[in-house]
């Protein structure tokens, strides 16, 4: 026999409801993506004053922006605290899926920048992990796509079976601690060899640099080049070099199988770092205009996109050149 | 009312900080920071310090009832930052001391953070209050601040109009490639420097910036000069540097902070932010404070950066005073001034 009190924020809907014993007592919800601080603890309150006993906190663990997200897990947790009772992190997603009434379809919330934050359920269970990507990407099942925002009753109702403990955060902030298991270092010309091996793989058949040019590359002057290593193996590699009083990145290459780890992000890092070191008052790079993953990851660096060189890639591929002002 | 036992919540930037007073006395005093995980990015991550107040704010709650030896059912009241600070940052304090308040059913005040880092001047029992001038420099802040009454009455006199003092410390730290945060870099590299060595410029201090800028800072052209000396000087001396720019700077805040005292017959000065710590501003205010007849009020090393006592602090005066508490749902204001002491 238990009293729930359950919120959610993960998406521009500030929900909240308490249940009792399984019965919903009262389920209240209002929409506004920047309003979440405000409107949570009124909803609560409005909420309270039907029924004070809550034996149990439910929260919408996202995944979602974190503008609002942050608003309801600080609260919650705060608020069981207040009351010496426990709280449920529930999967935001799970409790749209709740409702879907549907048996093959992707739940999805809102992830700004042109992305969703999705996972794909079939017959009443999540099959995949939840990820973020751009639109066009989900789109591409061909399944349903329900975007509804989660019922804060379907966090209560999954507060039976679940227990997150820290929010879906999926998506790495702007800066986040070093991937595990991952050394970064400067490159040395012995790593010319194992840099043009990873090279051919990745780049094939989109002419790749030659062994030489990797050794002229890494054993040039001005330019700083840097490798990741798992296990003593490398797995990436990235280069900047000045040009004028802008750097200008001349690579990031990650093994397929070490993506969405944070590498490319600790690249980023890394040059920016340098460049900032030159004095540079801005750094710019050439990226694939197709390349989804890396054009947000650049974006969210604060990169901005200044012109496209068609065919820089070769006849159809055009390349787009981003732009970081440095000057603070 | 016996003395109130105050909870107070700070998040306004990178320290998630939570304070216990009763009435004007310190029972606890706790900072998580995120600080280091900033310093190899040169400045405060703003996307950084609210997932790292998210993962502290608990825990730095129950570290401050354990350390103040009270439990949560014994605070009377609970004050929060509601601003100026950044937004995503606030939001988590004032949405970690909602769901308290709710929880609890005990009135809430969202606080200003400017007036709050001058109240741990109350934060000494033996010390009468009485009008002061305050001088707020820190990262994020330099204010000169006229103080009637910290509870109602706090009046901004002068500002910066381009970089804060401390950011200015950390601007120039980099130029002498030193390490992030700047202020006690630059402390330390000046001990064994010139102060005289290079006659920097001090912002607005001509005859012609009086009318408009009396009371106000500026330390961009500061800033310019240093960078160009240290290009146009391949033999500068660094601790020289340091010393040369720290004096311009302390020169600056206290000739303005005595000056604005003076104007309006206050016989005290309060010195509170991260750059009251540093040895020189404190040495020097000591000295002329001594010369002009004003007595000074620093506020020990552990309270003048952001911390949670100030909070505390300041509500307990609010609460003293009979302050109405602020309204359940209220917005943090990312950018407010002090004509928001208390929030309604
Ligand atoms: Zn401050």
């Amino acid at each position: 026999m238990s009293t729930i009190l359950a919120i959610d924020t993960s998406t521009d809907r500030t929900s909240v409801a308490i249940v009792k014993d399984g019965v919903s007592l009262i389920e209240l919800h209002h929409d506004d993506a920047l309003a979440h601080g405000e409107v949570l603890p009124k909803l609560v309150r409005q909420a309270l004053d039907l029924e004070n006993e809550i034996d149990l906190v439910a929260i919408g663990m996202g995944p979602g922006p974190f503008t609002g997200l942050r608003v309801g897990i600080a609260f919650g947790q705060s608020f069981a605290l207040g009351r010496n009772i426990e709280w449920v992190g529930v999967s935001s997603l799970d409790a749209i899926a709740v409702d879907a009434g549907q048996s093959d379809f992707i739940v999805a919330i809102d992830a700004r920048r042109q992305e969703l934050f999705w996972a794909r359920y079939f017959e009443g269970g999540r099959i995949t992990d939840p990820a973020v990507n751009v639109h066009q990407i989900v789109e591409e099942f061909g399944i349903p796509i329900v975007r509804t925002p989660p019922r804060a009753g379907a966090i209560a109702e999954l507060s039976i079976s679940q227990n997150l403990r820290e929010p879906m955060y999926i998506r790495r902030p702007d800066a986040y601690p070093l991937p595990a298991g991952i050394t970064f270092r400067a490159a040395t010309v012995m790593d010319a060899v194992p840099l043009y091996a990873l090279e051919k793989v990745i780049y094939k058949g989109e002419d790749p640099w030659s062994l030489a040019q990797f050794k002229e590359e890494i054993a040039a002057k001005d330019r700083y080049y840097i490798v990741a290593e798992a296990q003593g193996t490398v797995i990436g590699y990235a280069g900047v070099m000045p040009a004028g009083d802008l750097t200008d990145i001349l690579t990031m290459t990650v093994a397929p199988e070490f993506r969405r780890r944070g590498i490319a992000r600790e690249f980023l890092k890394r040059l920016i770092d340098w460049s900032r070191n030159k004095k540079a008052v801005a750094v710019m790079l050439e990226v694939r205009m197709n390349n989804a993953e890396a054009i947000p990851l650049y974006e969210v660096n604060g990169f901005r996109k200044i012109s496209e060189r068609i065919d820089y890639y070769g006849p159809g591929k055009t390349a787009l050149v981003m732009r970081k002002e440095l000057r603070s | 009312m016996s003395e109130p036992l105050v909870l107070g919540i700070e998040t306004s930037c990178d320290e998630t900080a939570v304070g216990i007073v009763r009435g004007r006395k310190l029972l606890a005093n706790v900072i998580s920071s995120s600080v280091e995980q900033h310093a190899r990015f040169g400045g405060v991550v703003p996307e950084i310090a609210s997932r790292a107040h998210l993962e502290a704010m608990q825990h730095v709650i129950s570290a401050a009832l354990h350390e103040a030896k009270v439990s949560l059912q014994d605070i009377d009241a609970l004050g929060v930052t509601a601003g100026p600070g950044l937004i995503g940052a606030l939001l988590v304090g004032t949405s970690s001391a909602s769901g308290l308040a709710l929880a609890l059913n005990k009135p809430l005040f969202g606080v200003n953070h400017l007036s709050s880092h001058l109240a741990v001047d109350a934060l000494n029992e033996t010390q009468a209050l009485e009008p002061a001038i305050g001088l707020l420099v820190s990262g994020g802040h330099s204010s000169i601040l006229k103080v009637t009454d910290l509870a109602s009455d706090v009046e901004v006199l002068g500002a910066t109009i381009d970089d804060a003092a401390g950011e200015a410390f950390d601007k120039i730290a980099r130029l002498l490639e030193l390490d992030f945060p700047g202020g006690p870099a630059i402390d330390l590299l000046a001990q064994s420097g010139d102060s005289s060595a290079i006659e920097f410029p001090r912002g607005l201090t001509h005859v012609n910036d009086r009318e408009e800028h009396l009371y106000d800072f500026s330390f961009s052209g500061l800033k310019t000069a240093v960078s160009r000396y240290l290009k146009s000087t391949p033999s500068a001396v660094r601790a020289d540097v340091a010393a040369s720019f720290q004096e311009a700077v302390v020169d600056v805040l206290l000739t303005k902070a005595l000056s604005a005292a003076k104007s309006a017959g206050i016989e005290s000065l309060i010195i509170a932010g991260g750059v009251a710590a540093n040895s020189r501003l404190r040495a020097e205010a000591t000295r002329r404070c001594a010369l002009a007849g004003v007595r000074l009020r620093t506020p020990p090393m552990g309270l003048c950066t952001d911390n949670g006592a100030m909070v505390a602090a300041l509500t307990s005066l609010m609460v003293t005073a009979g302050s109405t508490p602020t309204s359940v749902g209220f917005a943090a204001d990312s950018s407010s001034g002090l004509e928001r002491l208390l929030w309604r």
